[in-house]
């Protein structure tokens, strides 16, 4: 009996109560009943379930109650974020990890060296299909214009960290949070864990959870946006683009991110490789496998490692709350940005461009087009803003992770 | 960090980093319009020569007479109502009406009817909707 994870749990209880640390002594039955929520909403309710089902295991398996230097643990997550198990206080010792570290532990590391979101981006760009960007080139403005919520949010974290004595965010953390308004959890998970990895699980968790909340968050902000009139506008067919553009157009986007922004150069490369393997036409066979099989493995090992770095010492505090409130207005400035340049792109084009294309602009693809798409229909069913959607949705994904390429460069 | 340097240096970083993803956002907007302009052929322009061509040609093959060679509207502009013929578009209504009230059509009569929602067919429409819930 007393050996049992039941055990351990009313040890570690016993002794947060002692120390008075109230939060923490309900901590692992909390973080259990948060995964066991978590995993509701992705299998009842179908919010992103392919990654927020992995999240949400992994936090249950590392909030799992065990005796301190079981050989049963999973995940140390102190030997990721503890100066105490570091190499000169600030390396991880892989030594220590590969020898005393459990399953996750090793998994994790490919989360920590930065190696999954690269490769989740080459599967990405398999998928996607930037001749809608080709087509309309003004729409990249939109993908731009989209990232205000991210550098909004940077400010807003900041100021908040000066104000509120309960939280404090150095410029590190501010970026890691902002970039949740990016909408593109491969790249907050990027920024994350170079700039904040303490802050990793519950910047995870919130841009996982906005981006399956897209479809609740977009359409009000949308309606407040624009007008009635605006809402119909039904756009001209864009032109057909040749198969030549489309191999070009992913090379030609690596150098010139790379000249302009080298940081950005690991997602952005990796999403044009992804591109580049479907259109060349000449490398089926891996364009299958980095959209189906790569992908889906690293999804399954960076959704588990992730949410396994959810221990109730990291999840449970003031900061959280503070993640998960600015990551809401990130999410909701990004919107609002690219609307308020669709506005204005109505307003030069005089009429030719529906401004809900411009929500579109936050990089979750496809769900924000898909939005634009529905709200546009509901107030003209015969109007398809899909296709004139996904311009500027998949110019935020090369936004964000340009954004993301500043923070790195200015920040690590 | 204070509130004054907390503002600082955070409006520093959002005019700088906007500033940047303005900027390459912008020169790959220039490499597309270039492609525009490189790789891409109007086809208003290519039907015009086409079709100027055609009547060249058939005012070469009718030994220089007038021709008389008009292009088929249909195929560039969209579909309109007034090509099925009244009687069968009201045949049609009334079967459909039938059918969907499960009842004959000997028992309905259409009075008037009036096309909503655009130019586009119901059907058509239909069509697009499911391949977007199925496809994204």
């Amino acid at each position: 009996m007393g050996s049992t994870g039941l055990a351990a749990m009313l040890g570690d209880m016993r002794a947060a109560f002692a120390a008075g640390d109230f939060l923490q002594a309900i901590g692992t039955p909390l973080m259990i009943a948060i995964a066991c929520l978590l995993l509701y909403l992705a299998i009842v309710k179908k919010f992103e379930p392919l990654l927020l089902l992995p999240i949400a295991f992994g936090m249950l398996l590392t909030n799992m109650p065990m005796f301190k230097g079981s050989s049963a643990i999973m995940m140390h997550t102190e030997f990721f974020t503890n100066p105490e198990y570091m190499l000169d206080g600030s390396h991880i010792d892989i030594q220590r990890v590969v020898s005393e570290g459990g399953l996750l532990d090793l998994l994790y590391l490919g989360v920590k060296l930065g190696i999954y979101p690269p490769l989740i981006f080459v599967g990405i760009g398999c998928m996607t299909d930037f001749g809608p960007l080709i087509a309309n080139p003004k729409s990249i403005l939109l993908g731009a214009a989209a990232q205000f919520g991210v550098f909004f949010t940077f400010l807003g974290a900041l100021v908040l960290s000066a104000l509120v004595p309960a939280i404090s965010f150095g410029v590190k953390e501010a970026a890691s949070i902002g970039i949740i308004g990016g909408a593109d959890g491969p790249t907050a998970i990027y920024v994350t864990k170079t700039l904040a990895p303490a802050l990793l699980p519950a910047i995870a968790i919130a841009a996982y959870s906005y981006m399956a909340l897209i479809p609740v968050i977009q359409p009000p902000i949308m309606k407040a946006l624009t007008t009635k009139k605006q809402r119909q506008i039904v756009m001209e067919q864009l032109r057909p683009v040749s198969k030549t553009e489309k191999i070009l157009f992913p090379i030609i986007v690596t150098i010139v991110v790379a000249f302009i922004i080298p940081d950005a150069v690991a997602l952005v490369g990796c999403l044009m490789l992804g591109n580049l393997l479907k259109e060349s036409g000449v490398a089926d066979r891996l364009s299958k496998t980095a959209q189906n099989g790569l992908m889906n493995v690293i999804t399954i090992f960076l959704g588990v490692t992730v949410g396994a770095t959810a221990t109730a010492e990291s999840f449970l505090n003031p900061q959280t709350l503070g993640i998960i409130v600015l990551g809401l207005i990130a999410f909701c400035f990004s919107t609002a940005g690219g609307l308020l340049l669709g506005d204005l792109m109505c307003v030069l084009t005089k009429g030719k461009v529906n401004p809900l294309i411009g929500s579109a602009g936050v990089s979750a693809v496809p769900m924000a087009a898909r939005v634009s798409q529905m709200v546009g229909q509901k107030e003209n069913p015969s109007n398809f803003l899909l296709m004139h959607a996904m311009g500027p949705n998949v110019a935020g994904v090369i936004g964000s992770a340009v954004a993301a390429g500043v923070f790195l460069s200015l920040f690590s | 960090m204070n509130l004054a340097d907390a503002l600082g240096e955070g409006l520093q970083v959002t005019v700088l980093g906007l500033s940047i993803v303005f900027a390459v956002l912008v020169i790959l907007m220039i490499v597309l319009y270039l492609f525009r302009v490189i790789f891409y052929k109007d086809p208003k322009k290519q039907t015009e020569n086409v079709n100027e061509a055609k009547q060249i040609g058939m005012r070469y093959m009718t030994g220089g007479a007038e021709a008389t060679y008009t292009t088929d509207k249909n195929h560039n502009e969209p579909y309109e109502p007034d090509d099925i013929p009244e009687e069968e578009l009201v045949a049609i209504l009334t079967a459909a009406v039938a059918a969907s009230l499960n009842t004959s059509t000997y028992n309905l009569r259409i009075k008037s009817y009036k096309r909503v929602g655009g130019l586009s067919s119901a059907w058509n429409r239909a069509g697009v909707n499911e391949t977007i819930n199925n496809r994204f």
